[in-house]
């Protein structure tokens, strides 16, 4: 079933319209009442992103404090009407210079509408690809690729581009100096029980890459992954080098990564988008170095009193640092009085969540600062109920390692004209939900 | 680009209409209209913004619909953009006026610049009114032969547009297969995809009534169409890729080294990182490899791991729809993800309905192995602060108690939850305890010693009450205090609000007098007492019903309330496997997240000829926001009865198993009515007079409980009425208030389901027959129809649900009637009437 969109709304979160388009008449003009009254105003809300009033399927994403809504009428696409809501997002957030809310909306509410147009054409999504829509959708106005009085420097071939064969990059792009920035961002979820044995552990990771390159070049990434090595051990017919080869669980690419290639000679090779992109995602479960170690001890000392103590360590290389590394401890709602006792960094009680938040601005490998704090709780009557702990939360950043130990072994940048290029490349781990149970 | 401040002030429809600004707005563009002086075009294209942003909100600015007119002869492009938005929105409520706007829409359809001449054409097709349609032949013929791509790829949807506007006009125009050239030859990629979008719009909305255009909706299934769309999949974007492979999905291969072929050539497509193009390749894969089972098999392990990404990667509201798409799959090869069921742990800040599903999940993948650490996780969450995260997961404890061969651990566990003392784990525990000892009884004892220390004060919950009381009944033996529990809950009989506990303890109070009789006699007494004179009409009867059978004979009451009754082996799934089915044929779309088939709840457009549906979007969300609640509460509702809604389905089955034990099949009403006039010492009741004879006879007569074998009430011969009549609204209402009263299974001739492909002919060949057709619909291979026929004699209706599966040749049927005694015949003649169906 092909997404078959008869409107998008977007609202505030008063269920005020911030921006309607309606793309198909299948569906009365004011589903946005429909929407409002049985779905921002009831319980309703957030309970299921996709709802059925009268004979209509609303799908509906909070983004920020904006909700964009999906009307169809048909048996649609769910994966669809969602991903090209995200798409739309980073569209439209690559022309307002990273925002999206509501006022970037009420600021840009015409070029909204004239990318709303572009975008999607009687209910079936078109192009969604900032590389060709900014060649004549600008922020200061529309520029007209064909157009003769604005053609100040001519796109070649901008026709092709527009409804796209190389749909993600244009021709005869000259820059001064070449260079490629490659960033391979990992996430790293665990769930541990409170006994320290981890029940749940997976990476997922992404390579973010910043390409200034002149031309049409060609790139060739090699990663220290096993499907790759063993291929190129077979090629040349000598034995992978020693060394740590990781099993990656499953792997998606950027649509100008030649799959064909990956198929059958396992490189990714691909000919980049101008600027910014996401070139791969992976995801790995098995052999996941874990950067930090916490050791919980929470006891309750009567009604009215808690003792709190964890013990954080560290368990990367010793010349690394963690940065940003927040650790929040739940404590119950009745929480009156905290005291503390930090090792490293501050503490301090946040009664809006509910935790003790303990913050680490920077945090050096291989060591084990520790916090112990006492509450004082307010003793109630009607509150008999036990305190069940949520889990203990914890958010860090760790440049320079990656959780799975993936690490890139080459990146082949070719080009006929033959220019040189600089390559950087970068590795974080951050926090994805890093939950250890207390 | 600042939006005008007065969109700040007032974004809330609700608020003042803007009157006085809207004419402001009208002066100054009319001032405006004719100047040529430099930076025109800037004030311009601020006043163009306001009236959009004023459109936006909701304010009415149709008014300046001349002034936007004359004011769009620019050269200014953004002008161009927002007047063709204004003129799109309102041409539709002013055909009149969108007239002037043709002028100038043509000429710029001519214009030099393939921008202009794309934009122009996509708002001429977007103005929506009928009467103009004869203007857009012209432009959308060149569009198509346009020199530029972006052009031809506007005229591909318009020509879709125009369509919807008027058929007759598109296909007298020949546009299909000027699109169909253009799909085949095309060098850009989006264009060829409009077209085929178009195209299986078109076709398949004509298909119905034209042969020529079923004709064609299935050459673009052929292999020389497939096989083209195929080797140029890669110049596709990835939402032509969607479609395209949607149209793969639909393809049947000759042999398996062709289904080999294409799925060699799709298989890179699961690297990639749309997910609905990876859903829709997996969904070519299933699909085409149904009749090989080992193949099959070896596909789910290939899509485990693209699967597993999609979930852990994205929006919650992406993993939702792949969720939705796992609990189907898993629910069709359980093992598939039972090593990975440490993917559906649940995280702790994840939304709800993520939550829900992945609990759903871990339920579904549990098996010998891996049981012990689902549940261990699940008693986590049974801790959770967030009550129905509680709920969901006690309730997933017992589902997989309930699948499980070795339960040892897991009635530990649940009964565990019950000393946890928290008034919600323990009502959805006690459910959840009631039904595994109707399928273990042989756990009774362990159970019954916790539940008998539950102190009924603390449960408040219906459900739970019910499942207490329940066991208090069937387990007096066993529970020392139980009569006395349930005296004290008798007392309290008129604080009780829920008819379902009151039924319970009706019937709990019998079963536990029919063991301790010495005991509970005044709880008895009492409690029949209290029933009879309940204002609850199932909760009277029930209470008079027992009231009878002790007086008639305790052994026979004693056989009827309390039987010797067989553990449940299976509890009925809700969900037909031929449901099932469809909904998988449906994979990658709404049906899957709501767990229905896609007739079931999409709209009359796609629904075809069906007159409820018509009546339904007449109520449909209300013009004002105030109505809209009520009007659509009602169309749920009706949709919920018109449609076989599933929940319907689903609590019927449910309380049918709860209540299995408390029916009295074999009761008979006539032998105990005629004495009922006599004393019974054991309980004393002053029965009011006004409860007997004629309106109880009239009661089981209604009820059917005096039916077996009623000779006079079934003639043989049923005549229907020929020229019965009944408008669709009566209808309706009758279908509500009716309860089924036959509902069966049966078969259609392969030659009448040849004869679906016209939708009017079943409807003619019952006309035949007497039975009229009120209502049908759907689409290959199922149909609906709503019957409606009536006895020649007397006034007696029949009302007919039916669903025909052309592929499997099945036939649903649920018929409704208010003469109960005929409906088997008349069921018989309608079935008869169907079998000559296609032979005639």
């Amino acid at each position: 079933m092909p997404l078959a969109a008869s409107a998008i709304y977007f609202l505030n979160l008063r269920g005020d319209v911030l921006i309607n388009r309606l793309y198909r008449d299948d569906v009365g003009g004011n589903m946005v009442d429909a929407f409002r009254v049985h779905i921002m105003q009831t319980k309703e809300l957030g309970t299921c992103p996709v709802r059925q009033i009268g004979g209509c399927s609303f799908f509906y994403m909070r983004i920020s404090n904006v909700y964009i809504v999906i009307v169809v009428s048909s048996n649609a696409n769910v994966a669809c009407a969602f991903k090209f809501v995200v798409e739309a997002v980073t569209l439209f957030k690559s022309y307002f210079g990273g925002s999206f809310d509501e006022d970037a909306i009420r600021n840009n509410f015409v070029l909204i509408y004239e990318l709303l147009d572009e975008i999607m054409d009687f209910g079936y999504p078109q192009n969604l690809s900032p590389e060709i829509l900014k060649l004549y959708i600008t922020q200061e106005g529309v520029r007209s690729p064909f157009s003769s009085k604005t053609a100040d420097k001519p796109v070649p071939n901008a026709t092709l581009q527009v409804t796209g064969a190389v749909g993600w990059r244009r021709e005869g792009l000259v820059y001064k100096k070449n260079e490629v920035f490659l960033d391979i961002v990992e996430s790293v979820n665990l769930l541990m029980s409170s006994k320290g044995s981890v029940l749940r552990c997976d990476v997922t990771g992404k390579i973010l890459m910043k390409c200034f390159l002149s031309g049409m070049p060609d790139l060739k990434l090699g990663l220290n992954d096993k499907i790759g090595l063993e291929k190129e051990s077979q090629l040349k017919s000598r034995p992978a080098k020693s060394g740590k080869t990781i099993e990656l669980d499953d792997v998606t690419f950027h649509q100008c990564v030649n799959l064909t290639r990956f198929n059958s000679e396992k490189t990714v090779s691909f000919v980049p988008p101008d600027g910014e992109f996401e070139l791969m995602k992976y995801r790995i479960t098995e052999g996941v170095n874990l950067p930090f170690r916490v050791l919980p001890t929470i006891k309750e000392l009567g009604r009215t009193r808690m003792e709190v103590n964890v013990k954080v360590k560290s368990v990367f290389g010793a010349k690394m640092f963690a940065l940003g590394v927040v650790i929040k401890i739940p404590v119950p709602k009745q929480t009156a009085k905290t005291s503390f006792q930090v090792t490293s960094g501050k503490a301090k009680y946040s009664p809006s969540i509910d935790c003790l938040v303990w913050k680490i601005r920077k945090f050096p490998g291989q060591t084990e600062p520790t916090l112990s704090a006492e509450v004082e709780l307010i003793s109630t009557i009607t509150e008999k109920k036990s305190w069940t702990r949520p889990p203990i939360q914890m958010e860090f950043q760790v440049p320079m390692f990656t959780a799975s130990g993936l690490r890139v072994r080459f990146l082949k940048v070719w080009e006929k004209s033959g220019y040189n290029t600089v390559e950087w490349v970068r590795y974080i781990t951050k926090a994805g939900s890093y939950e250890v149970r207390c | 680009m600042a939006p005008p401040a007065q969109s700040h002030r007032s974004p809330s429809p609700s608020q003042p209409s803007g009157k006085g600004e809207v004419s402001d707005l009208k002066t100054q563009l009319r001032q405006l209209a004719g100047s040529r002086a430099p930076g025109t075009d800037d004030t311009k294209r601020e006043l163009f913004k306001k009236v959009i942003s004023y459109m936006t909100i909701g304010i009415d600015v149709s008014s300046v619909f001349s002034e936007m007119v004359m004011c769009s002869a620019t050269s200014d492009i953004v002008l161009k953009k927002m007047c063709y938005l204004y003129v799109g929105n309102y041409a539709k409520h002013n055909p009149d006026l969108a007239l002037l706007t043709i002028n100038f829409l043509q000429r710029d359809c001519k214009d030099e610049d393939p921008m202009i001449r794309g934009l122009a054409l996509r708002s001429l097709c977007s103005l929506g009114v009928a009467n103009l349609v004869e203007y857009l032949v012209g432009p959308l013929g060149n569009g198509l032969k346009d020199g530029n791509s972006y052009v031809r790829m506007v005229a591909a949807v318009g020509v879709l547009k125009l369509y919807h506007l008027s058929a007759s006009t598109c296909l007298d125009a020949d546009f299909p297969p000027l699109l169909k050239q253009l799909m085949l030859k095309d060098k850009d990629a989006q264009v060829v995809a409009n077209c085929l979008t178009s195209l299986q719009e078109i076709w398949s909305l004509e298909a119905s009534t034209s042969e020529e255009a079923a004709r064609e909706r299935e050459t673009l299934l052929s292999k020389p169409v497939v096989y083209y769309f195929l080797n140029r999949m890669k110049e596709f974007s990835e939402w032509a890729q969607c479609i395209v492979l949607e149209l793969v999905s639909k393809y049947v291969p000759v042999d398996s080294e062709e289904i080999f072929d294409i799925m060699n050539l799709l298989e890179d497509r699961l690297h990639h990182a749309n997910g609905a193009v990876v859903l829709a390749t997996i969904k070519v894969f299933l699909h085409m490899t149904l009749s090989m089972t080992d193949v099959h098999q070896q596909v789910y392990e290939r899509i485990k791991a693209p699967l597993l990404t999609l979930v852990s990667s994205g929006s919650p509201e992406q993993s939702y729809a792949v969720l939705s798409h796992l609990h189907l799959l898993v629910m069709r090869a359980p093992y598939i993800f039972s090593s990975d069921y440490k993917h559906f742990y649940c995280q702790y800040n994840e939304p709800f309905y993520v939550k829900k599903l992945k609990l759903d999940m871990l339920t579904a993948v549990a098996n010998e192995s891996n049981t012990y650490e689902i549940v261990t996780e699940l008693c986590e969450y049974v801790a959770n602060v967030d009550i129905p995260m509680a709920r969901e997961s006690i309730r997933a404890v017992g589902k997989i108690a309930l699948q499980q061969y070795d339960v040892n651990a897991i009635v530990d566990r649940l009964l565990q939850f019950l000393e946890m003392e928290k008034e919600h784990v323990t009502a959805e525990t006690l459910v959840l305890v009631k039904d595994l000892l109707r399928k273990y009884p042989q756990w009774s004892h362990d159970c019954i010693a916790v539940v008998g220390n539950i102190s009924s004060k603390n449960v408040q919950e219906p459900k739970a009450k019910a499942a207490l009381i329940w066991m208090l009944g069937e387990y007096a033996q066993d529970m020392q205090d139980s009569p006395y529990i349930l005296e004290g809950l008798v007392e309290n009989w008129d604080e009780e609000n829920s008819a379902e506990v009151r039924l319970h303890l009706l019937t709990a109070v019998m079963k536990c007098f029919l063991r301790r009789a010495p005991e509970t006699q005044k709880a008895l007494g009492d409690a029949l007492a209290a029933g009879v004179a309940d204002f609850h009409q199932d909760v009277h009867d029930r209470a008079l019903l027992y009231y009878r059978l002790l007086k008639y004979d305790v052994s026979v009451a004693e056989r009827i309330v309390n039987p010797p009754k067989q553990a449940v082996s299976v509890f009925a799934d809700t969900q037909s496997s031929e449901m099932k089915d469809r909904i998988f044929d449906e994979f990658n779309s709404l049906s899957v997240v709501y767990q229905k088939p896609s007739y079931m709840f999409t709209d009359k457009e796609h629904r075809g000829p069906f007159a409820f549906s018509e009546e339904l979007g007449s109520l449909s969300i209300g013009t004002e926001p105030s109505d809209g609640a009520v009007a659509a509460q009602r169309v749920e509702a009706n949709d919920k009865d018109l449609l076989l809604g599933t929940s319907e389905k689903e609590e019927s089955h449910g309380y049918g198993n709860n209540g299995s034990a408390y029916n009295a099949p074999s009761y008979d009403a006539s032998t105990t009515a005629g004495a009922s006039q006599g004393h019974f010492d054991l309980v004393s009741i002053d029965q009011p007079s006004t409860l007997h004879p004629p309106s109880s006879f009239a009661i089981d007569d209604l009820l059917g409980l005096g039916m077996p074998a009623a000779p006079s009430s079934a003639p043989p011969a049923l005549l229907l009425n020929a020229k019965a009549t009944i408008d669709p609204n009566a209808f309706q209402q009758k279908w509500r208030q009716l309860p089924v009263s036959l509902s069966q299974e049966t078969s259609i001739d392969p030659q009448g389901v040849a004869g679906m492909t016209n939708p009017q002919a079943l409807p003619q060949h019952m006309q035949g027959h007497s039975i009229n057709c009120i209502a049908s619909g759907g689409q290959a291979p199922n149909f609906k129809f709503f019957f409606f026929a009536q006895k020649a004699e007397g006034s007696s209706a029949y009302l007919v649900e039916c669903v025909i599966n052309s592929s499997s040749c099945k036939v649903q049927l649920k018929i409704k009637t208010d003469d109960q005694a005929t409906s088997q015949a008349f069921s018989e003649l309608f079935q008869s009437a169907l079998s000559k169906f296609g032979s005639t």
